[in-house]
């Protein structure tokens, strides 16, 4: 809102420094933008909250003056009676929808020549940034900008069968607003109609058929509401928003309608002559009921923690223009008020204190006032995801954050958790993005692909968030799964070793154990399920060369996400010591012989099944191929047995046993055989 | 002989000893030194030793304190000339070494700048007792809008202001069962619904707003938000909660300001500036929880009041940073990334 310190000065006194005001204005509402100087006036911009429609005209602002500086207010005097023709005749308003137009005020002027402005007014806008039109035209505008109720001109003799109809529109429905577009109108819209067609989208803009030319002598003048939900939809589904619009959007002063329309008809007649119709066609000139509310000064200390002396408060609330009603209940603890027409936000108790609060000013509200102490802990989720922070720091990735919703493409690349088709946002996020994302790693491959195109070869990302997996139901709520994404140009098995670090972190009672799966996008030799007993957790796999070479992403690419979720299920957060056993451990080398089709899994079940007291660790050390002596599809696995006892020192002949009893299980359950 | 000539002669041992030892050069003269003041047979030690027996029995004790004292002096001497040497001598020829090299570097990882801030956020919230809370980022109408005391007519509802999801029934203009939440506000209606006060709650995450990305606009970004419900919390509660915080987030002390502003689940509601190194930065959106909210989960607004406010993470953690575009933080760029 532009608000001229000349115009501004015509409703209360400005005595104060210009500075000063623009401060007291930010600490009490309205929030100092700028100020310009436009001739020898200043134009102050003030940002109006969305409940203050009020403020979107000059009285308005006079009157927060007026009250921060105790001073008077002074809004003109109407006075139409001078220039009232007694023998006119009345405008014909039809009505059809006064849930979208609860009131419609119309009145006729005369004779009216249409001419240039008075100079102070056409100054007026101008400091304002309103271009001078002509004086029938200025003074709609500068009634708006006077008391925030916006208002139309219509050539009377334009309007067919001289008559107005406030109806829907029709779909497909056209009119050329005043700016010479033409929207096509729908059902959903409101217009005001002649007896033929629209000539005005009602509460956004007037049409140009029916504009007031050099050449008009005969005047409608429209005052009227309409509903903000219905001008908010039609502004916005036209994209055609005006100082009209985005006035009935914030609410006017329902009893302000018919003050406005009296004032814009004086102004016309005071500059272009003629006279106006003494009777007005009003479609609802009941003065609508005001809020009543009752304030209980206690509970100002209540909700503000300061105590305001009960005649500042009436001062404030009567100057705002709430009528005190005398006091409610027993004694003087509590005051009924009858809160102001323009102000349809102050409804309740707790609305009153605001003002009051903030006409006394936040300032005086202290902020040595502590809140008492009571414990707080982190939780154990943040507990856990510290620590997978911590793996991932030591393990050298970094921490990226992608976009939630991704484009049908990136959703496509991998989905491990979920063959149901992702969600969709109605509205696009970027470059076409609508859909929930079901994994974090394609996300995470393009970043890596965009790392690649800007030469920084290793991108090695996690992420941690959450993925949307899609209910049975087309219209259920996700499971928003809370999991951790990577993506790493390092060996497959260093990926390994960091969900085994993780799982040690996390004091997992048993470790995650690979299950090959395959996964569309990742390599069927590769992909694995990550299971933590029966349950997933979580997948690992080297994308697949197709998928790279459409990401233009050169290089082996190891992708992992884990439920953090799941984890943190059978997590355990703090450890608890386990006794040193003080006796040595025997380590035994084994190389075994096996086929190519067993896998390290299967001879590390066999070993441990062969143990049960003892055998401390199974380490595998490596693996290696020699066709010429084992013969080929075989290779040899060499692994070493940790062995120790928990109360004495392990003998070289129980390792023997226990070594021979590994031996057979190998040899029983996988076919393997000791090498030499 | 006299007590003083004892000590006389200790000092004389002393001060020719240390000297001799100073300027020892190689193992031969050491081994000279030794036998010479510290010989077990014909040491000169040993000889004063042997000196205080003829010591008055009186003057015994300051004669053998002193004894000791000279003794411990000079095997400290020959302890240091012997280590001296055994460095020199245990020397290994080459190449001449450059202790100025570089150091290995580590391949750590990194932190996610927004991440660290969120860190940071919620530990000084943690010691104000301030528990932290997550929720979905997927919402329904009623927790995101109209337990927020947001009516259906409300510009904020807007289906062009916010990322409803499409579905079978929902076609354009109308809104849908679920929506991103557009704010972490959400949190603070679920916990509330499902705890009886007091609440002290942070709640912490992503939100969606259908923004046009820019320098300082991102269509996803997180918040964090406060909320303390009890019998009895001012306004000055809240002022005085911002104005610790932001001493401690900034450092040094902090003025505070607050500025009326309009939000549907406050009453009254402020935005927030800190004065900070000559500037009010606005800080984000505060205010006393509105009776309508609290009615909607449940509790009595004449029993207990509350306050709450919301501030974005991205803002905060830019200004700690110096980061100068939002965009940067989203876009996975090894490069930025790297330097937090």
């Amino acid at each position: 809102m532009l608000v001229s310190w000349k115009w501004l000065s015509r409703y209360v006194e400005l005595s104060m420094p210009i500075a000063e005001l623009e401060t007291r204005f930010a600490l009490s509402g309205l929030n100092h933008e700028s100020t310009a100087t436009v001739g020898d006036d200043f134009v102050i911009d003030l940002e109006v909250t969305s409940n203050r429609g009020d403020c979107l005209g000059h009285i308005g602002v006079a009157r927060e003056v007026a009250v921060l500086y105790d001073k008077q207010l002074c809004a003109p005097v109407v006075n139409l009676d001078a220039v009232t023709d007694f023998k006119g005749p009345v405008a014909s308003v039809d009505n059809r929808i006064p849930e979208v137009c609860p009131r419609y005020i119309a009145r006729l002027i005369r004779g009216v020549r249409v001419g240039p402005s008075a100079k102070w007014l056409a100054d007026s806008l101008h400091s304002v940034g309103v271009n001078s039109i002509n004086n029938v035209v200025d003074a709609t505008n500068y009634v708006m900008l006077e008391c925030g109720q916006p208002l139309h001109a219509f050539d009377f003799d334009k309007l067919s069968g001289g008559q107005i109809v406030i109806r829907s529109a029709k779909a497909g429905e056209t009119i050329e607003a005043i700016d010479h577009h033409t929207y096509t109108l729908d059902n959903a819209m409101c217009v005001v109609a002649d007896a033929k067609s629209p000539i005005a989208i009602a509460g956004v803009m007037g049409g140009s058929a029916t504009e007031v030319t050099e050449s008009t002598t005969n005047l409608l003048i429209e005052a009227a509401m309409f509903a903000p939900l219905s001008v908010r939809r039609t502004a916005r589904k036209l994209k055609l928003a005006s100082a009209s619009s985005y006035r009935f959007e914030r609410r006017v002063d329902p009893c302000g309608v018919d003050w406005a329309s009296r004032r814009v008809c004086e102004l016309i007649i005071s500059s272009g002559g003629g006279v106006v119709s003494s009777l007005a066609t009003d479609t609802n000139p009941s003065a609508p009921s005001r809020s009543q509310v009752t304030l209980t000064y206690s509970q100002i200390r209540r909700l503000l923690g300061i105590n305001i002396d009960p005649d500042e408060v009436l001062r404030i609330l009567t100057a705002l223009g709430c009528t005190a009603l005398g006091h409610d209940g027993p004694g003087e603890l509590a005051v009924r008020l009858e809160s102001p027409s323009w102000r349809h936000d102050l409804t309740r108790e707790v609305d009153l204190i605001e003002e009051v609060a903030r006409i006394h000013g936040y300032e005086n509200i202290p902020e040595n006032d502590p809140i008492s102490v009571v414990p707080s802990a982190k939780r154990p989720f943040d507990v856990a995801v510290e620590k997978v922070r911590g793996v991932m720091m030591a393990a050298g990735f970094c921490e990226a954050m992608t976009p939630s919703i991704v484009t049908d493409k990136t959703d496509a690349i991998v989905s491990p958790w979920t063959d149901r088709a992702a969600l969709a946002t109605v509205t696009t996020m970027l470059e076409g993005a609508r859909k929930l994302r079901r994994s974090i790693v394609p996300s995470l491959l393009q970043s890596r692909a965009a790392n690649w195109a800007a030469a920084n070869v290793e991108a090695d990302l996690f992420e941690i968030a959450h993925i949307y997996l899609p209910g049975s139901l087309p219209n259920d709520a996700p499971i928003e799964q809370y999991s951790l994404g990577l993506v790493s140009g390092q060996d497959y098995f260093f990926i390994k070793g960091v969900v085994d670090a993780i799982a040690q972190r996390l004091g997992l009672s048993h470790k995650i154990d690979f299950k090959s799966t395959p996964i569309s996008g990742m390599d069927d030799d590769w992909s694995s399920a990550l299971m933590l007993g029966d349950r997933v957790v979580g997948y690992q796999g080297a994308i697949d060369p197709k998928t790279q070479r459409e990401l233009k992403l050169p290089g082996k690419v190891i992708a992992m996400e884990l439920s953090l979720i799941a984890m943190l299920d059978e997590a355990k957060l703090v450890p608890t010591q386990k006794g040193v056993n003080p006796f040595p451990s025997i380590v035994r080398d084994l190389n075994m012989i096996v086929d190519e089709s067993v896998r390290w899994s299967a001879l590390e079940r066999a070993v441990r099944a062969a143990v049960t007291d003892g055998l401390e660790g199974v380490h595998y050390r490596e693996t290696y191929r020699d066709p010429a002596k084992d013969g080929a599809d075989r290779k040899r696995i060499l692994l070493s047995v940790e062995l120790r006892k928990p109360d004495s020192t392990l003998t070289h002949v129980e390792a023997d046993t226990m070594v021979k009893a590994i031996l057979e299980s190998c040899e029983k359950e996988v076919g393997a055989k000791l090498l030499g | 002989m006299s007590l003083s000539q004892f000590l006389t002669a200790l000092d004389s041992l002393e001060a020719d000893a240390t000297s001799t030892l100073r300027s020892i050069q190689d193992a031969a003269q050491l081994e000279d030194a030794r036998v010479r003041f510290l010989g077990a047979k014909n040491g000169v030690m040993k000889d004063v030793q042997k000196q205080l027996g003829g010591i008055a029995v009186a003057d015994k004790p300051a004669a053998g304190k002193r004894l000791n004292e000279v003794k411990q002096t000079l095997q400290g001497a020959f302890d240091a000339a012997r280590d001296a040497m055994a460095s020199t001598a245990t020397k290994v020829t080459g190449p001449l070494p450059d202790p100025t090299l570089p150091g290995t570097a580590l391949r750590l990882g990194h932190l996610h700048p927004v991440t660290q801030t969120i860190e940071h956020l919620k530990e000084i919230m943690g010691r104000m007792g301030f528990t932290t809370a997550e929720g979905p980022e997927v919402e329904d109408p009623w927790h995101n809008f109209v337990a927020l005391n947001i009516p259906e007519d409300h510009p904020a509802r807007d289906p062009l202001d916010n990322f409803y999801l499409a579905t079978a029934s929902a076609s354009g203009g109308v809104e849908s069962a679920h929506l991103m939440r557009s704010q972490t506000s959400t949190v603070q209606i679920r916990v509330m619904e499902s705890t009886a006060p007091p609440v002290r709650i942070i709640s912490l995450g992503r939100v969606y707003r259908p923004d046009a990305p820019d320098a300082t606009h991102f269509p996803m970004f997180h918040q964090m938000e406060g909320l303390y419900v009890d019998s009895h919390v001012t306004m000055a509660n809240l002022k005085t909660v911002l104005r610790v915080f932001a001493t401690n987030y900034l450092g040094g002390d902090v003025e505070i300001r607050f500025r009326p502003s309009f939000f549907p689940f406050t009453e009254p509601s402020v935005e927030v500036d800190f004065h900070w190194n000559g500037n009010w930065i606005e800080f984000g959106g505060a205010g006393m929880v509105d009776p309508a909210v609290l009615k909607a989960v449940g509790y009595d607004p004449e029993q207990v009041s509350g306050f709450a406010f919301g501030l974005g993470v991205e803002r905060l953690c830019m200004r700690r940073h110096g980061i100068t575009d939002i965009r940067d933080l989203f876009s996975g760029d090894v490069r930025f990334l790297q330097q937090f």
